[in-house]
């Protein structure tokens, strides 16, 4: 799409009709401040997106105050383009009545479109509807930008969003991962309702639901402090690097950080290494048993004599129930030489019988009282007699001396702790070689505290030698000591963040995994298969996606970048960065200069220019490759810091640039003082341009007066 | 080739299909016509899903959950 002509009637300075008639490349209006250049790109903005309201804001106060009362005339703004070779004019007008002097009523406020054919044929049509069918709003709002600021598109948050919907199949990825997490959700829900139905793990399954949401909330947190860290990171760098611009000896600085970072890191390690925590020594890992070996020892020997003692005692007991065994036997030995008969026969009974009728009824022989049968037969009852009694003696015998073994426990213990003595004996030599070990780190950290010391002071030194006023740079110093030690706690905060982070990522992983083996034992396998699927359907959905965004972003650094290189024309060679990076509820895209890898957080504005308007052109490129057409871009001074040398390099830069560019800018004009003249500088005749135009107030004019006001438009 | 067979392609060229599933790219359909009659679920879960969603008929979330969900408790 060719802007072909912009005409604009009454509309503030401009009186009457005014027509720019446009070339296909690069369009330069020339024009003083407050001659019309401003007023121009206006006039265009309100065509595109003018309202009902304030209208009278915007008649030409000399048309108005040339018509007389109860007369009307139209202010408008109009645009002929070509599209696929049909010219189409949308118009946008109301109609101004002048009531009384100086003041007017508005009406019939509209905007007109009308096509016209290849054969000349021309159809009223919806001028609004036109308008977006030829340049459509979402791409206007990357074609026109008024002075620098405007030009970094990237300010705002939905930048990223608006572009993937213009210009990347990414959008249509988006809609995946949403319905890949939806239908993950509903598959997980139903194998937990399906789980849940087993009573028998009914409460671990509850514990674990509350654990998991327990730790998502606190990893939630986590990702907020690093986030908030991040940023916190990022802006002190800035601040840092800010301060760094003033010291002349920006080399040797930025080796001084380096050290003093190394220093820093190196502190940090050796105070990791030192342990002091002395009363877990102490008692947890036995310490205080350093003056044990004396109590064992008496310990040990008192055991010893006690076995000893114990010993003879057994040997006693021994002993003599052994005696009593052999003269049991020594016993039975005398008695019988033969085979006695049984104890018990004849019986108790019987053996009285014949003791008291003297006479043996075993042999049938006489016993008489005294003689040798007799006193045999009394010898057996005797024995049998005692036989009965034996049994008793026999089970008393049979009683150990010691019922319990207590001193062979006391023996182990003392074994036991005669093995530990050899670990007891090397704790004087562990805390002396700990003392040594943390003394000498110590010592260590004092040398490199002492060294770091130094370091600063020399960073002191090289920010003294500063390009700006002494009485700023102790600000400037004051903000950068305590930036750098602010920097310092971050980083240490950030680590703290990312180990804590790390941590629970684990523990929700475990607990997951539980809660997995749980629904795996519980829940209905193929609800369980079903679920599986549906969790990698939604990760190939969220890759793809975020896939999809990185290509959009990589294409966009890689045009940006092809354009920086030509536009810039400082010595600074460095690299347009975007960074994806995800917020808590949104992903947005940040745009870093960097040099060598390293962020440049505080670029001039001139660099800052070039890189913002690289940017554009690589999305007007990308539009183009879209929509397959090319749209026109239309910048109000982009370029008041560039100076008229770098403007002049940089028009005959965008000059080779593909689409339709109108530029308004107010280089290139000489105001004679004396004559009070204004000319073109024979500078601007060296510029490349397919059209250029020239905005002037016509002369004489009253600057208190606006019934004076008229621009002129010349084309040159 | 028409949008839903793009993004067909797009989702289908993930590596846990080759990783994890033992898919041989090669064998791996081009369109969602024919990955609606693949023979593995997962393929032809994501072909339902890209049909539901940019196919000539776009069906809503509760439609979309109930074809998915129903021929996946099925098949597998």
């Amino acid at each position: 799409m060719i802007i072909r002509k912009i005409q604009i009637d009454n509309y503030l300075c401009y009186y009457d009709t005014n027509t720019f008639v446009l070339s296909e490349g690069l369009n330069i209006i020339l024009g003083e401040n407050g001659e019309g250049k401003t007023k121009f790109f206006e006039a265009v903005d309100w065509l595109f997106n003018g309202e009902n309201e304030d209208l009278e804001l915007l008649v030409s106060a000399k048309k108005l105050s040339e018509t007389e009362i109860g007369e009307s005339f139209r202010v408008r703004v109009s645009m002929t383009v070509e599209q696929y070779g049909d010219s189409k004019i949308i118009t946008r007008s109301f109609l101004a009545k002048k009531e009384k002097e100086n003041q007017c009523s508005t009406s019939s406020f509209m905007i007109e479109g009308i096509e016209e054919n290849s054969s000349g044929e021309r159809s009223q049509v919806d001028g609004a509807a036109l308008l977006d069918r030829v340049f459509p709003f979402q791409i206007r709002k990357y074609s026109m930008f008024k002075g620098e600021a405007d030009l970094n598109i990237f300010e705002s948050d939905n930048a990223l969003v608006n572009l993937i919907n213009l210009f990347s199949e990414a959008k249509h990825y988006d809609k995946y991962s949403e319905k890949g997490t939806f239908l993950r959700e509903k598959a997980e829900k139903a194998v937990e309702d399906s789980a849940k139905r087993d009573k028998k793990n009914a409460n671990l399954y509850k514990k674990l639901e509350g654990e998991i949401s327990l730790l998502e909330k606190e990893k939630a947190k986590y990702e907020v402090h690093l986030n908030s860290t991040d940023e916190e990171i990022r802006k002190i760098e800035g601040n840092l690097q800010l301060a760094e611009s003033h010291v002349k000896n920006a080399d040797a600085l930025e080796t001084l950080n380096k050290r003093i970072k190394g220093i820093e890191q190196k502190i940090s390690f050796l105070n990791g290494r030192i342990d002091e925590n002395y009363t877990t020594s102490l008692f947890d890992e036995n310490w205080i048993l350093v003056n044990f070996e004396p109590f064992h020892k008496e310990f040990a020997e008192k055991v010893s004599e006690h076995s000893k003692k114990r010993r003879e005692l057994q040997s006693e007991f021994d002993k003599d129930k052994g005696i009593k065994l052999g003269e049991k036997k020594a016993k039975a030995d005398l008695l019988n030489n033969a085979v006695p008969l049984p104890a018990g026969v004849p019986s108790k009974a019987h053996m009285e019988e014949m003791l008291n009728d003297e006479i043996c009824k075993v042999c049938n022989r006489e016993a008489e009282k005294g003689s040798d049968a007799y006193e045999f037969m009394m010898e057996r009852l005797k024995n049998y007699l005692e036989s009965q009694a034996v049994d008793e003696k026999e089970d008393e015998e049979d009683e150990p001396l010691f019922k319990l073994d207590y001193t062979n426990r006391l023996e182990n213990l003392s074994i036991s702790h005669e093995d530990n003595l050899k670990n007891l004996r090397s704790i004087r030599t562990k805390i002396k070689e700990l003392f040594e070990f943390n003394g000498d780190r110590k010592k260590e950290i004092d040398e490199l505290n002492e060294q770091l010391e130094k370091e600063k002071l020399e960073r002191e030194r090289i920010l003294g030698n500063s390009s700006i006023a002494e009485e700023k740079l102790v600000d400037v110093l004051k903000n950068y000591n305590a930036w750098q030690k602010d920097l310092k706690n971050q980083n240490e905060d950030q680590l703290r963040y990312n180990t804590e982070h790390q941590k629970l990522e684990t523990q929700l992983k475990i607990k997951k995994e539980e809660k997995d083996r749980i629904d795996t034992d519980s829940a209905n396998s193929f609800l369980i298969k079903t679920r599986d699927i549906l969790r990698d359907v939604e990760a190939i959905f969220i890759d793809t996606k975020e896939k999809k965004f990185d290509e959009f972003i990589e294409k966009l650094q890689t045009k940006s970048n092809n354009f920086f290189k030509k536009i810039n024309i400082d010595a600074f060679t460095g690299t347009i960065v975007f960074t994806r990076r995800n917020k808590v509820n949104r992903t947005i895209v940040e745009v870093e200069l960097q040099e060598d890898g390293r962020v440049f957080y505080k670029p001039n504005q001139s660099l800052l220019t070039s890189m913002h308007i690289s940017i554009l052109f690589a999305i007007s490129e990308l539009a183009t490759e879209t929509k397959e057409e090319n749209f026109p871009m239309i910048f109000d001074a982009p370029t008041s810091s560039f100076g008229e040398n770098k403007t002049a390099q940089f028009l005959n830069l965008i000059f080779e640039t593909e689409n339709q560019k109108i530029l308004l800018i107010k280089d290139f004009l000489h105001t004679d003082k004396t004559a009070k003249t204004l000319s073109i500088k024979k500078e601007f005749e060296s510029i490349r341009r397919d059209k250029a135009f020239w905005v002037k107030l016509e002369r004489p004019f009253d600057p208190n007066n606006l019934k004076t006001i008229n621009t002129q438009v010349i084309t040159l | 080739m028409a949008r839903k067979d793009t993004i067909l392609k797009s989702f289908l060229t993930h590596d846990l299909l080759e990783s994890k599933y033992e898919f041989d790219k090669a064998d791996l359909p081009s369109t969602v016509r024919e990955a609606l009659s693949s023979d593995k679920p997962i393929i032809k879960a994501i072909a339902l899903i890209v049909d539901g969603l940019d196919g000539t008929s776009p069906v809503t979330d509760s439609v979309l959950r109930n074809q998915v969900t129903q021929f996946l408790n099925e098949a597998l």
